[in-house]
């Protein structure tokens, strides 16, 4: 009966040791190999920091963007892409989950169904709209940085990663909303606070779980976006190219595929995905828990 | 402030939340809505709050009507029962936010929330969260927050409901002695009759969405208008009983099986007035009924309940049950056969189709 019981846990670590070494054989083989020349399975042949070299200049030659500028590029687009998404979904949620108006329900509807939807289907009318957006005077292609939200810019790429993620956000949002009590609301009403002010000072700060895990949904999803950034950009190491993109250029048809500096390039863009990950796990997973501690 | 209410209903889709409801609350009263869950009452709160927008009917403060006011604009304070207090802000901050609303000076604010937190006597809690409050302070910082815009209505969806038992009570007294001392128009949200009747001065019954009575307490207590009131009203409830009403020539008679009772002439020509019919119930309550030699009837002990101060018996005859208070030092024990004596100015007449009293106009 003891040994039973003191199997019982025994077992589970060990089906847990398996299946988890195996992913953790995979990463150690990518940072292995991104240290060393050429790799017989995990043993390296050589150590060298060669493969890291695009960290200080272009392997692509001098006209194209360093690595930095494409890592800025990801950065803007999954942050403009994040803010937006969840002030939209905010917005959106609170309005769904509290107010009454025509077509609220199909609303509703609309959104899950939209949240289910083959996004890959849109591609092509999705260009069309864009290179209608680059027409469009100082938003098309104008603004620094972004470089505008039409076709081949940070921004357009932000835009329909955001038209993709909404749906998501929306449903979260109004998730953590409904949470909340009515009286609360209504409290502040008759305090003397106008709707606006209810959502901004006294649900979203109640919402705060809701907001940080949607914020880092969204924006690691951004992070690691490469359908959408790659389908509306023009070139790969171009100057509107994302991280996930860019790595896409040192797997060539062409010429032998040099493995060690795309596992490089690779874990480059992996790093900050799993600091992030790891700082941040318990809020990521209020969203599936959902509700809130303290006050009614 | 005296509040009106004219032909006030509120529907939810297809369901009838508020009834044609008519109600006039004079200034400075304090009116308890009383009733059963899903009566309508706290939805007739919220509609004189704001929230809920009537369906038809109008609300009127002194005369105006106020329908289409938004309730920031209706100066009034409401007490939830959940207090619904911002749990993210302290204690100070919860209070003095319809102030912040309204933009009043730091120094104001302070003045005013020291003033009122020490009137609450929540004074040394401003610096912590609603979350490190117990129940009462955090009731208590509730009713601060409605009281410190110095409002024309207070509004109450039952306060005391999540609280203990012993602390109910303190705070009974105290909402009625702050109501009184203030001399705010109030309106108390309950379905406990007890709360109802020690506080409020006034009370407006409420089944289904349908008014059924509004008095004062004795008259709620003494002259019940119907069935529900006169069931609903009172602790230990009123007891009732099927009988047939007769008119012989001696007096009026009740009788039914095992019981035959006169009752006194005001009473039965009152019911005779009121067309009463055959089949009628009686209705006494368990104070009225007492333990005598030579009783109206006889009964047995059906289960015996000590509340300390007197104890419940119920008794049973004839298929019927009837309860009775008795004193404390009551020795009797299950299926012991008592003699009951009813005290027959205290009995009151129903009609059992209409469920109206019989006895109105006396």
């Amino acid at each position: 009966m003891i040994l039973r019981e003191k199997l019982k846990p025994l077992l589970v670590y060990l089906v847990l040791i398996i299946s988890s070494s195996l992913i953790i054989l995979g990463f150690l083989w990518l940072f292995i190999t991104s240290f060393s020349t050429r790799t017989e399975g995990l043993r390296p042949l050589r150590w060298t920091l060669h493969n890291w070299s695009f960290l200080w200049e272009s392997p692509f030659g001098p006209e194209y963007p360093s690595i930095w500028w494409v890592t800025l590029n990801t950065l803007l687009m999954s942050l403009t892409m994040t803010i937006i998404v969840v002030v939209v979904s905010s917005m959106t949620g609170y309005a769904l989950s509290r107010m009454k108006f025509a077509g609220r329900k199909s609303f509703l509807s609309l959104t899950l169904i939209l949240h289910a939807f083959p996004s890959v289907t849109l591609l092509i009318p999705i260009y069309f709209v864009l290179l209608y957006v680059s027409k469009i005077p100082v938003i098309g292609r104008g603004i620094p940085l972004l470089g505008g939200f039409g076709y081949n810019t940070i921004g357009g790429v932000a835009l329909v990663m955001v038209a993709f993620q909404l749906p998501f956000g929306i449903w979260v949002m109004k998730g953590f909303f409904d949470n909340i009590s009515w009286d609360m609301e209504r409290a502040a009403l008759i305090d003397g606070a106008s709707r606006f002010k209810v959502w901004w000072q006294i649900m979203m700060p109640n919402i705060k779980p809701g907001i940080a895990a949607l914020s880092i949904f969204s924006f690691l999803s951004g992070w690691n976006a490469y359908l959408i950034p790659f389908t509306f950009t023009v070139g790969r190491a171009g100057k509107t190219a994302v991280l996930s993109v860019y790595l896409q250029n040192f797997m060539s048809e062409s010429v032998m595929t040099e493995w060690n500096v795309v596992a490089a390039v690779g874990l480059f863009q992996l790093i900050p995905v799993i600091l992030f990950f790891l700082l941040t796990q318990e809020a990521l997973l209020s969203i599936y828990g959902g509700g809130k501690r303290g006050g009614v | 402030m005296k509040i009106t209410l004219e032909d006030l209903c509120k529907y939810f889709g297809e369901v009838k939340a508020v009834d044609d409801l008519n109600l006039e609350i004079k200034d400075r009263e304090f009116v308890a809505l009383l009733g059963p869950s899903g009566c309508g009452k706290t939805t007739t709160l919220l509609m004189i709050a704001g929230i809920y927008k009537p369906t038809s009917g109008n609300i009127l403060f002194d005369g105006q009507v106020v329908n289409h006011l938004l309730p920031k604009e209706r100066n009034i304070g409401m007490v939830f029962q959940s207090y619904a207090l911002y749990p993210h802000m302290s204690v100070f901050d919860n209070i003095t936010y319809p102030l912040k609303l309204k933009r009043i000076h730091k120094r104001e604010m302070r003045e005013r929330a020291q003033k009122v937190a020490d009137m609450m006597g929540i004074g040394e809690l401003l610096d912590r969260k609603p979350g490190q409050l117990s129940g009462g302070q955090q009731q208590r910082v509730a009713v601060a927050r409605a009281l410190i815009k110095e409002p024309a209505i207070l509004l109450f969806d039952e306060p005391l409901s999540n609280l203990d038992a012993r602390l109910r009570l303190r705070m009974r007294g105290e909402i009625k002695r702050l109501q009184e001392d203030l001399g705010v128009t109030s309106i108390y949200v309950t379905h406990d009759q007890v709360e109802a009747m020690t506080m409020a001065s006034r009370i407006a019954v409420m089944n289904h969405g349908v008014l059924q009575a509004y008095g004062t307490p004795d008259q709620l207590y003494n002259h019940p208008d119907n069935l529900f009131v006169a069931g609903f009203i009172g602790s230990p409830p009123m007891n009732f009983l099927k009988m047939t009403f007769e008119e012989k020539e001696s007096g009026f008679y009740l009788s039914s099986q095992g019981l035959s009772v006169r009752i006194p002439d005001k009473k039965g020509a009152l019911a005779k007035q009121n067309n009463a019919p055959r089949g009628i119930i009686m209705g006494i309550r368990p104070e009225d009924v007492s333990i005598a030699p030579e009783g109206d009837l006889k009964a047995e002990i059906y289960v015996v309940e000590p509340l300390g101060r007197e104890s419940l018996v119920t008794f049973r005859f004839d298929d019927e049950e009837i309860r009775a208070l008795v004193p404390a030092s009551f020795e009797g024990k299950i299926g012991d056969v008592m003699s009951l004596k009813l005290e027959k100015q205290k009995i009151h007449l129903f009609d059992p189709e209409t469920e109206a009293s019989l006895l109105r106009n006396e």
